[in-house]
């Protein structure tokens, strides 16, 4: 099926994915980057929503289903992971007791092995219709952007590097392994779509540049068939990008810094307060594109994947033309960008770092009176009868009088 | 399921044959892959990847008998854990056009076949669960000691005292020469939390301009000065069955770096396993006392980080020497040593991929500890 980008779903338009049989499950495994936390954000905030409508959205916490990838897929994330024992038991125990149409989203389980993937299949028990749902973009998007990632997760990669870790075709780095493996789109639909007839397998394209705001939620609300379902869509957690000097300012950032400064303490302070919460919002600088020769590359692989794509008769929400990406534009290279350019960002960056500093200094200073507080109502609370009479005594003029005459009659003083 | 169980490699002459290597390797088999020529049918609806048959093919290399079908079939669809290489085909498999290349399992380097016997190992760990805690008579006439320090004296010190004799009275802080302490905190954490690897670690702490605070004696010492027992610095390895209270001690045992490596990539999976608090546990409590010895030596702090870890000895020493809490042993001795031994190489990885294998074969080490 494919809907053209800007035409609202109509009756007489093609059945979507959820409103036939009983039990399935609606398996949306990214890519990065291609407007997935909105998704998921939205999905978590209505899913006593969803609920009402049989669908479920099986999440405790925002990351739910992050923390289930994780633990599906035995991957480290700078600690989390510890938070993800057992993630994928309960999930899949939750669509095995749903009744409905059950939805999970995470755009890493695009790496998943197919091993992983077999297992995954397996745990949603019999009788069970998946379907595969896949979102993706231009890759002339997504390899700026996936770069951009790469620098908020701590890494010193420089952007011609980092392109001539993805050109190589042996995939011998981890980058080169991991960019593949989320993005190459014919490889994750031939690993998580091996065993699905093609009609349970469901393209979402990223629409291109300039088209309507709500174009790719409506076409994610059609493929999960949220069409109807009266949804809070307020957007309130975004992956924002950066632009040129500020990506190349966070890199500077990270060689400084990720000798130093943990993984639990790089996640908020860098990669959320300067780049989400800071830098993001500068949105007048360029933004990151590819080299010519690079981008003629890119769009070359794209239409042999196009044309790949096509030939497989998946379900295509949108329009696979949209994977060909815009022509190129001037290219500014973050790797030579002037420390002229990098200082208006980088005095942003220090202005937010002090303002967070000082509401640091606020909230221990707070914690600090708190403590006190508490100590001396643990003091009070400890207090023996005869010490409770004595300061009862001293709180009143006619108490310490009593008290003076007893001292005096015991002969102290004090 | 509609998703109706299917081999995706089957039917092509290319399949049959990888189909045949898997059913070659779980009976034991130690033909290479472009050795092997014999076909069987699918025996799963998935083919194991490039790394799981290799590994498993070095595991009947070592072993002395067949491996139980068991084993087998966890190392097949183990999960090799962390962001390495995806699941590799095989070479000379027909299957789709993209992914990444396949390839000749033989050519696999040590460190991916690591990472899926350390998801099988991470396994076995679980398994095992921790051990009893030793029981026996309180003591009330004895006298009791917290033990704080390098960690590895530490752990050997609490084993000496036994559980009766520790928990409340003096505090005994166990120093050494601090390059030593160093090597001792990474490769303790190996057996803790996991960690960051070797060098990157001593960096960190070297940019912090930071020592990590269990071997910051000073710091140590300051903290407990007031607490009721008192405390006590033991530089002098001599002098601390005395002031421990106890005749003599064992000595120290110091993982060679190639079991304090691949115990950090264990760590690291068997913190996917279980929660923070049990994997710490699971570590220190049962593969320290179980981890196989090796020839090689622990990690040593290389020439390039002598000169700041020697400065900060220094620091520590003239911190001693002013301390108002009593130090046996002469401050001096946490300057840095050099022990004149071979290095441990940096990246062991052959040798890990050695004792990971030596594990997985020979089962002794889950029975008991030494």
């Amino acid at each position: 099926m494919t809907i053209p980008p800007t035409t609202p779903p109509t009756a007489a338009a093609p059945t979507p994915v959820p409103s036939a049989p009983a039990k399935r499950v609606l398996l949306h495994v990214g890519t990065p980057k291609t407007g997935t936390s909105y998704l998921q954000d939205v999905l978590f905030r209505n899913r006593e929503v969803l609920r009402g409508h049989g669908i479920l959205y099986p999440a405790d916490r925002f990351d739910g289903h992050f923390l289930a990838a994780l633990d599906l897929m035995r991957l480290t994330w700078g600690g989390l992971e510890t938070e993800a024992v057992g993630a994928w038991d309960r999930l899949a125990e939750q669509v095995r007791a749903w009744p409905g149409t059950s939805i999970i989203s995470h755009e890493i389980l695009s790496t998943a092995s197919p091993m992983q993937i077999d297992r995954a299949m397996t745990s949603f028990g019999e009788g069970v219709e998946v379907h595969l749902i896949v979102s993706v973009r231009d890759l002339v998007r997504q390899v700026p952007a996936e770069w951009q990632e790469n620098v908020k997760h701590r890494s010193l990669v420089s952007y011609a590097h980092f392109l001539e870790m993805i050109r190589d075709p042996a995939r011998d780095t981890r980058i080169g392994s991991w960019f593949w493996g989320a993005q190459e789109i014919p490889d994750i639909l031939d690993r998580w779509g091996a065993i699905l007839p093609p009609e349970q397998v469901h393209l979402v394209t990223v629409p291109r540049p300039g088209s309507a705001p709500d174009e790719l939620w409506r076409r994610f609300s059609h493929t999960f068939g949220l069409d109807g379902v009266d949804l809070d869509l307020t957007p309130e957690r975004a992956n924002p990008s950066l632009g040129v000097p500020e990506t190349a300012l966070l890199r500077l950032v990270n060689k400084r810094v990720t000798p130093v400064v943990d993984p639990p303490d790089y996640r908020p302070l860098v990669r959320e307060l300067l780049a989400h919460q800071t830098l993001s919002r500068r949105t007048s600088s360029a933004r990151l594109g590819l080299p010519p020769a690079t981008h003629a590359w890119v769009q070359d692989l794209s239409r042999s994947w196009i044309a790949e794509v096509e030939q497989r008769g998946y379900d295509v929400v949108g329009d696979l033309a949209d994977l060909l990406g815009a022509p190129s534009e001037t290219f500014t290279d973050p790797d030579t960008a002037p420390a002229d350019d990098l200082l208006p960002a980088a005095m942003d960056a220090i202005t937010a770092l002090l303002v967070e500093g000082s509401r640091l200094r606020e909230s221990e200073a707070n914690l600090a009176r708190e403590l006190e507080e508490a100590r001396h109502e643990l003091h009070l609370a400890r207090r023996t009868a005869a010490e409770r009479t004595v300061q009862a005594l001293e709180a009143r003029p006619s108490g310490r009088k009593a008290l003076g005459a007893y001292r005096r009659v015991r002969g102290r003083h004090h | 399921m509609s998703h109706t169980a299917a081999a995706p490699a089957a039917g092509s002459p290319g399949a049959a044959r990888a189909w045949g290597w898997v059913a070659h390797l779980r009976h034991g088999g130690t033909t290479p892959w472009s050795a092997w020529t014999g076909e069987a049918p699918p025996s799963g609806r998935v083919l194991p990847g490039a790394q799981q048959l290799e590994l498993l093919r070095r595991l009947n290399l070592a072993a002395s008998g067949p491996l139980t079908p068991d084993l087998a079939h966890r190392v097949l669809t183990a999960a090799a854990p962390g962001r390495g290489k995806p699941d590799l085909a095989l070479v000379g498999v027909p299957g789709p056009a993209y992914g990444p290349r396949p390839v000749e399992p033989a050519t696999l380097p040590a460190d991916e076949l690591v990472r899926v016997a350390t998801s099988v190992l991470a396994e076995d760990v679980v398994r095992i669960g921790l051990p009893r805690e030793p029981r026996g008579l309180p003591r009330p006439w004895a006298r009791h000691h917290r033990v704080a320090g390098d960690p590895v004296l530490a752990t050997a010190a609490r084993g000496a005292l036994s559980p009766r004799r520790l928990g409340r009275g003096r505090m005994v802080v166990i120093g050494a020469p601090l390059d030593q302490m160093l090597a001792d905190v990474w490769t303790r954490r190996c057996f803790e939390r996991g960690s960051g690897a070797w060098l990157e670690w001593l960096r960190f702490w070297q940019q912090r301009g930071q020592l990590p605070p269990r071997v910051d004696l000073p710091a140590v010492a300051e903290r407990h000065a007031a607490s009721p027992g008192g405390v006590v610095v033991v530089l002098d390895p001599t002098a601390l069955p005395h002031a421990l209270g106890v005749r003599r001690l064992p000595p120290a045992h110091r993982p060679g770096a190639d079991a304090a490596e691949l115990a950090r990539r264990i760590a690291t999976v068997v913190g996917l396993l279980v929660p923070p608090d049990e994997r710490a546990a699971l570590m220190s409590r049962t593969v320290w006392p179980r981890m196989p010895v090796t020839s090689m030596p622990p990690v040593s702090v290389p020439d390039e980080h002598r000169e700041w870890v020697t400065r900060a000895a220094e620091r520590m020493t003239r911190r001693l020497q002013r301390a108002g809490y009593p130090v046996v042993g002469d401050p001096a001795a946490v300057a840095p040593v050099l022990t004149g031994e071979t290095p441990a190489p940096e990246r062991p990885d052959a040798a890990v991929l050695e004792l990971a294998v030596r594990m997985l074969v020979d089962d002794d080490w889950t029975k008991e500890a030494r």
